[in-house]
């Protein structure tokens, strides 16, 4: 057990005197996970998940531009219009806005018209489709797909809802006028109120999100992207450490140490054994340096914190496994390069490999069916879908069992193939 | 002399040593008998390739031979390999040091993985500063040391353990005089103190100053061993360098 302490003192000594490691082991998942989540606040606000800003050039002026722009404002769509001089076009074309809505002059009254005359048909019906209501819709070329498609659905639902105000509206008047032939001089029930305009208008069928449950957890208020990526970016900065280990093993075969260490009364297992364990204090240290930011920082950069579960000692043997899992890959990629400028090439190629496969960058769910497949290879893949199912799904620690597994046999054989490779 | 006393064992003793690379064209090694009593100055000289190093680690316990027997104090490595690397000290060629740890956390480390503890490692680790003359750097980063300091500080961690064998690879490689100086003195006054020290060199002074005994080696077998004086007498050579010239050539050997 001393010669363990020795190997683990000496390992947390050395890596405290070499700044640039602590620098690559430390303050980079930190930037990650703050710059990835802020990033990731923003693609929420790109898929109307938060306010979106949008430019919107109104020519008409009349009902229709001023109930399709209320409508729009209750869509979280921030409008803003051009400033005088300003070309819509160009404004959008430079990225200053990513969308940008041209209501031509005359729509409003084109739709009273349409519907006007539309009504006066009655069951004489009116065959096509006239454009009376062309909207023009422009994007900036760099804007994303998801974006775009969710912009124009809330524009389709914001022209229909005016168009359903308008409508309600020429259906009294028109009522009106009917009543009023049939019964010169009598007050109209549509005259006094706008009762059938709000009829109209009221949406009666309401969606409401439930919260989803797990057992006796419930989970709604706790899926942000913090909640996931502060475990994902903490499980790439833990595999980081694979590249300070294997730096560590070379740096000993180069310099004769292993030479002295082979030739002293102690057992790779015991050097490995204190190797590992000084590692396993560092990613424990990293993930709570991660977690403390997400509960701390967070919410002062406008963001939600960090939420633990009930119990946060659950997350102990997850990320033990994870670390251990981690130092086994350093062991490996150690005992199998040949300097530490291909370890550190090698290594940080693979891990970010292994973290976009395993969802830490994008989620598995928004993969290609292949690339989903390949995901259930990435150590990555089960430290966070075990992370997840523990804060986020609200699962208990008897669910990530397999990942568990997983992620310790993948240590086991590694470890196993790197001492095979040092005996050699 | 009873074989079963492992007092009255030489010091190193190998039978049939063969070693062969699995890409090399010829064996390390072709069946060498090597006996080195206790308490020896042994000297093993070579030019590049001749088997120097193969030997070097095959009676450190860090490769196995492919054929033939070694016994170290008696003892086999297979049997009781913990015992003899208790009662043998390395000291590889090269700077074998943690750079961004102190001369004393250096040996503190290889003191403590060689089950030194308490006092007696304090008391070690005072020897060993003080017979390289580093107590007023103990506390300095060896990444600061100048090349003679790093070499003194590697030889004196092999003796952390107080060694009755101290195997050493061209200790005094690349120093300055005075350091190179300081090492042979310590190494004399080891060898004073019964200590057996298989040494090997491309020096051929410093051999002949040092050594008790040397072996001039080639191709994997001994081709003279002795004291260094008889040797050059019974060759009728002025100098140990004609004579392991006239040994193994002067083609430059590069390998």
């Amino acid at each position: 057990m001393q010669k363990i302490l020795s190997t683990t003192a000496k390992e947390l000594l050395l890596l405290v005197r070499d700044r640039a490691g602590l620098l690559v082991l430390f303050i980079m998942p930190a930037i990650l996970v703050i710059v990835i989540t802020l990033v990731q606040e923003n693609i929420l606000a790109l898929s109307g998940q938060r306010q979106t800003e949008v430019l919107l050039l109104d020519q008409d002026g009349g009902v229709f531009a001023s109930t399709l722009l209320s409508s729009l404002r209750q869509m979280k769509i921030s409008v803003h219009s051009p400033e005088q001089g300003e070309d819509l076009q160009r404004l959008i074309a430079d990225g200053r806005y990513q969308a940008g809505i041209i209501i031509p002059a005359g729509v409003s009254r084109r739709l009273q018209q349409e519907m006007a005359s539309r009504l006066a048909a009655g069951d004489h019906a009116i065959d096509g489709t006239p454009d009376t209501a062309s909207l023009s819709i422009l994007f900036d070329p760099g804007a994303m797909a998801g974006f775009r498609a969710g912009i124009l659905s809330r524009l389709q639902m914001a022209a229909r809802a005016a168009e359903i105000e308008m409508l309600a509206q020429e259906l009294g008047h028109s009522l009106q006028a009917r009543l009023g032939r049939l019964n010169p001089g009598a007050p109209s029930p549509l005259q006094a109120d706008d009762s059938l305009k709000q009829t109209f208008s009221h949406s009666f069928t309401t969606i409401t999100e439930q919260p989803t449950t797990t057992g006796t957890a419930t989970i709604s208020d706790i899926i942000n992207p913090v909640n996931q990526n502060v475990p994902a970016w903490a499980l790439f900065g833990m595999f980081f450490t694979a590249i300070p280990i294997a730096g560590t093993i070379l740096a000993e075969r180069r310099s004769g140490i292993a030479v002295r260490l082979a030739g002293i009364p102690v057992s790779p297992l015991q050097l490995l054994g204190g190797k590992i364990t000084a590692y396993l204090c560092v990613c424990l240290c990293q993930f709570l340096l991660i977690v403390l930011i997400g509960i701390v920082l967070f919410p002062h950069l406008g963001l939600q914190a960090f939420t633990l579960p009930e119990n946060p000692m659950v997350l102990l043997p997850l990320i033990c496994a994870c670390s251990l899992a981690a130092c086994g890959f350093g062991t490996f990629l150690g005992s199998v390069c040949h300097s530490y400028e291909q370890a550190s090439t090698l290594g940080s190629t693979m891990v970010v490999i292994a973290a976009a496969l395993g969802g830490v960058m994008v989620p598995v769910y928004a993969m290609p069916q292949m690339m989903q497949r390949l995901s259930i290879l990435s150590p990555l893949n089960w430290g966070v879908n075990a992370f997840l199912d523990l804060l986020v799904r609200g699962k208990d620690f008897l669910a990530i069992g397999h990942d568990l597994a997983r992620l310790l046999t993948f240590f086991a054989v590694m470890v196993i193939l790197s001492w095979k490779r040092s005996s050699r | 002399m009873n074989p079963r006393d492992p007092g009255q064992d030489p010091a190193i003793q190998t039978a049939g040593l063969i070693k062969k690379y699995r890409l090399a064209d010829r064996p390390a090694l072709t069946g060498l008998d090597l006996t080195i009593g206790r308490g020896e100055f042994f000297g093993l000289l070579g030019p590049n390739g001749a088997g120097k190093t193969t030997i070097l680690s095959i009676l450190c316990g860090l490769r196995a031979p492919d054929g033939g027997t070694v016994r170290i104090l008696g003892m086999e490595y297979r049997r009781q390999q913990r015992r003899i690397q208790e009662r043998i000290g390395i000291v590889p060629q090269e700077i074998a040091l943690y750079d961004q740890l102190t001369a004393r956390e250096n040996l503190i480390i290889f003191g403590r993985l060689l089950g030194l503890g308490g006092g007696r490692l304090k008391e070690r680790t005072g020897y060993c500063l003080e017979i390289a003359q580093l107590h007023e750097r103990a506390d300095h980063r060896v990444a600061s040391f100048s090349g003679g300091m790093k070499r003194r500080l590697n030889l004196v961690i092999g003796l952390l353990n107080a060694p009755s064998i101290l195997f050493l690879d061209e200790p005094t490689v690349g120093i300055d005089t005075q350091s190179r100086h300081l090492i042979h003195r310590q190494l004399q006054g080891l060898h004073a103190q019964g200590t057996t020290l298989l040494y090997t060199t491309h020096y051929m002074e410093e051999a002949q100053e040092l050594c008790s005994t040397i072996a001039i080696l080639d191709e994997g077998r001994i081709l003279r061993q002795g004291p260094p004086a008889r040797l050059l007498q019974e060759s009728a050579c002025h100098s140990l360098e004609e004579l392991f010239l006239g040994l193994t050539g002067k083609q430059i050997r590069d390998i």
